[in-house]
């Protein structure tokens, strides 16, 4: 009782909740910008910390952290652009919402779904961080390999028209993860001797090339179209951001099923934010009774994707605060920050410092409902970005993509790298090819391949993928769900 | 002189001859796309194995090549089919193409320009000649229009650099004079 009436003492004063508001602010203005992630803005956020009381620092991050993770679906939604990989999924639905002339609508629905599933995280991570922390240690290189083969079925119902196309739009992504160095032995693959291909291709180089290229190029293709309709958008602006709540809190079943499957990826360390939405969006998709709606500007599809992202903030911490195990790269960074003011993590964090632990509970749910705020006061501003005419949006987005691409690593490769994966995001995209499994295939690819490779270092014997529970598991419920997406399509063409 | 404008002839192309225009993009990629990749399976074959673990470097890349070509061939079967129960494409509509998505070639240019300038030139004056090119270019005509493409041009080229470089200490690209 002590250690949680001094964590609310170091948690609501004045600084602390100023400043947090600030790193809300700064992380939605950092996630919408597309190829400015979420870890960006959290590093760039740390050295400001270390003067700080170890609390407050960490509530600022935390703050950044949430903020963040609700910021990609401004860009989502409104250019089609996910502002970082924990919204690719929002863009299949919150986009087409937006150009059938309801951007204020596709807004306010993520913002309240990001909203609600922070929360549900956040109650998760009190309640189950001890025994759900333990489970997500008892995986080995088996299981997180099958974990993965269960993750790529997600391809199969992300593959649209054609099967064929789609399935090599995710391959092609596995293949593209594979250039640059082996990720076990550093050996170069693919590389040709070039200073281009030699730190291989930057997952969010592909992403923005692929998505924001493409995206800005297919919006000026048409000139017959710009020399009429100038704006993006160009309906009128209505935002009512009561209406929406309801519409999402009409939507529980799949707002707790996106926000649950959030949270145990965000508590699977190396998995995150990217990887949950898709499967969040799948996952609603498949139980819908009319799944051929999503895709086309559905709340459903929005909430699923949203919950799903937002949740892994508060399962990312479960691994973190139980066991010292850092989920993401930004829990990485928030681990730093507390090791900078000589807090040792591990098991006894809990029992050492117990405030401080009850005070990053208290952060979150703080963090959250500042979120909200800021988010549905701001976002009148931010839908104006529809009415801002494209000859303006497409190279001033492009220079930002430039900037998100360079900023990365501070290598000028990864700008040319940005033009060619650009340019082969555009062919695919002229030729029907989707573009989310391929996105979806390098994400997954390095995870698969070293998980694959370790287990078969520590026994070259193949059974064990089937033998040990929690993979045989896991690799039961990928067969289940190719069976279950074929059955669906197979019933699709039937009728 | 009296062909039609070539958006009203792309906008009457019939449903057939678009059938066939994809055919024919699917197997022409595919077919490049097959060459690269054989290529690539061929190298991956001279990639270290390693005595520590029964996979090395190589297995992975070749699995994922290998199934590649497998699609890249049935896709090519495919849209083969595909291109035979279609009819030939109508005169010209490869240039009707081509103009109709003139700017869309026209900023991928622009912006091909801008990346390959960017060592030389530096960030701030290549985002600035690139920002106020493809604004003028898409469609960025009159006074007012013209005021807000300068600063629109200025605040995205010399104010990201200033913002990067003096808040978040990342410095982008300087000109190579300097």
């Amino acid at each position: 009782m002590d250690a949680l009436l001094s964590s609310v003492d170091q948690m609501f004063n004045w600084a602390t909740l100023l400043f947090m508001l600030v790193g809300v602010v700064a992380g939605v203005v950092a996630a919408a910008i597309p190829g400015f992630t979420i870890t960006m803005a959290i590093v760039l956020t740390l050295p400001l910390t270390f003067q700080m009381p170890p609390l407050q620092g960490v509530a600022i991050m935390l703050a950044v952290y949430v903020g963040g993770s609700t910021g990609g679906l401004i860009s989502a939604a409104l250019l089609g652009i996910p502002g970082t990989p924990s919204a690719i999924a929002t863009t299949f639905d919150a986009y087409p919402m937006a150009r059938n002339g309801e951007p204020g609508r596709a807004l306010a629905i993520g913002v309240w779904a990001s909203f609600f599933s922070t929360l549900f995280s956040a109650i998760v991570l009190i309640i189950a961080a001890p025994p759900l922390a333990m489970l997500s240690v008892k995986l080995g290189a088996w299981e997180y390999f099958s974990l993965i083969v269960f993750a790529m079925t997600v391809v199969a119902s992300l593959v649209g028209q054609s099967m064929l196309r789609g399935l090599l739009s995710g391959m092609l992504g596995i293949f593209m993860a594979t250039i640059g160095p082996d990720p076990m032995m550093g050996v170069p693959r693919f590389t040709f001797d070039t200073d281009l291909l030699a730190a291989g291709l930057p997952f969010l180089v592909v992403l923005i090339g692929i998505f924001a290229v493409s995206q800005l190029l297919s919006e000026v293709e048409n000139a017959d179209q710009m020399r009429h309709a100038k704006a993006l958008i160009p309906a009128e602006i209505v935002f009512k951001p009561w209406s929406a709540m309801r519409e999402v809190l009409s939507h529980p079943v799949g707002l707790l099923r996106a926000s649950t499957i959030g949270v145990l990826i965000g508590a699977l360390p190396g998995a995150g934010g990217s990887i949950s939405n898709l499967i969040a969006y799948d996952q609603a998709r498949r139980s819908s009774k009319t799944p051929e709606k999503f895709g086309t500007g559905i709340p459903e599809g929005i909430v699923s994707s949203e919950a799903g992202a937002a949740a892994t903030a508060g399962g990312g911490l479960i691994p973190l605060i139980a066991l010292g195990i850092p989920g993401t790269a930004v829990d990485a960074v928030l681990m730093s920050s507390l090791m900078v003011h000589g807090i040792s993590i591990g098991p006894r964090l809990i029992l050492d410092h117990t405030d401080l632990v009850y005070g990053m509970f208290l952060a979150m749910f703080v963090a959250g409902f500042m979120m909200l705020v800021v988010c549905l006061s701001s976002m009148r501003l931010f839908l104006r970005v529809t009415d801002v005419p494209k000859y303006v949006i497409v190279p001033a987005v492009l220079t930002c993509c430039v900037v998100g691409a360079f900023a990365l690593n501070n290598r000028l490769t990864d700008i040319y790298l940005l033009l060619v994966v650009g340019i082969l995001g555009y062919i695919l995209s002229k030729l029907k090819y989707p573009l989310a499994p391929l996105v979806l295939g390098v994400i997954l690819g390095p995870i698969a391949e070293t998980n694959l490779r370790r287990a078969l270092m520590t026994s070259d014997h193949w059974g064990l993928f089937f033998t040990r529970p929690i993979s045989a598991g896991l690799l039961a419920l990928a067969a289940l769900s190719v069976i279950f997406t074929l059955r669906q399509r197979y019933r699709q063409t039937t009728t | 002189m009296s062909a039609p404008h070539p958006d009203t002839a792309v906008h009457s192309m019939p449903e057939n001859g678009q059938e066939r225009a994809q055919a024919l993009g699917h197997i022409v990629f595919n077919g490049v796309l097959l060459s690269v990749f054989a290529l690539l399976y061929f190298r991956a074959e001279s990639l270290p194995a390693s005595m520590w673990e029964p996979l090395g470097s190589g297995s992975f890349p070749k699995l994922a090549l290998g199934v590649l070509m497998v699609f890249n061939v049935a896709l090519i079967a495919q849209q083969a089919f595909r291109l035979w129960a279609s009819s030939a494409l109508p005169h010209h509509s490869v240039r009707h193409w081509l103009w109709r998505h003139r700017l869309a070639f026209v900023v991928l240019a622009l912006f091909a320009l801008y990346t390959l300038a960017l060592p030389w030139v530096g960030f701030g004056w290549a985002s600035m000649a690139f920002l106020l090119v493809t604004q003028l270019a898409l469609g960025g005509r009159g006074p007012r229009a013209l005021i807000a493409v300068v600063l629109v041009s200025l605040v995205f080229s010399f104010g990201l650099s200033m913002l990067f470089g003096d808040v978040f200490n990342i410095i982008l690209p300087p000109p190579a004079w300097q």
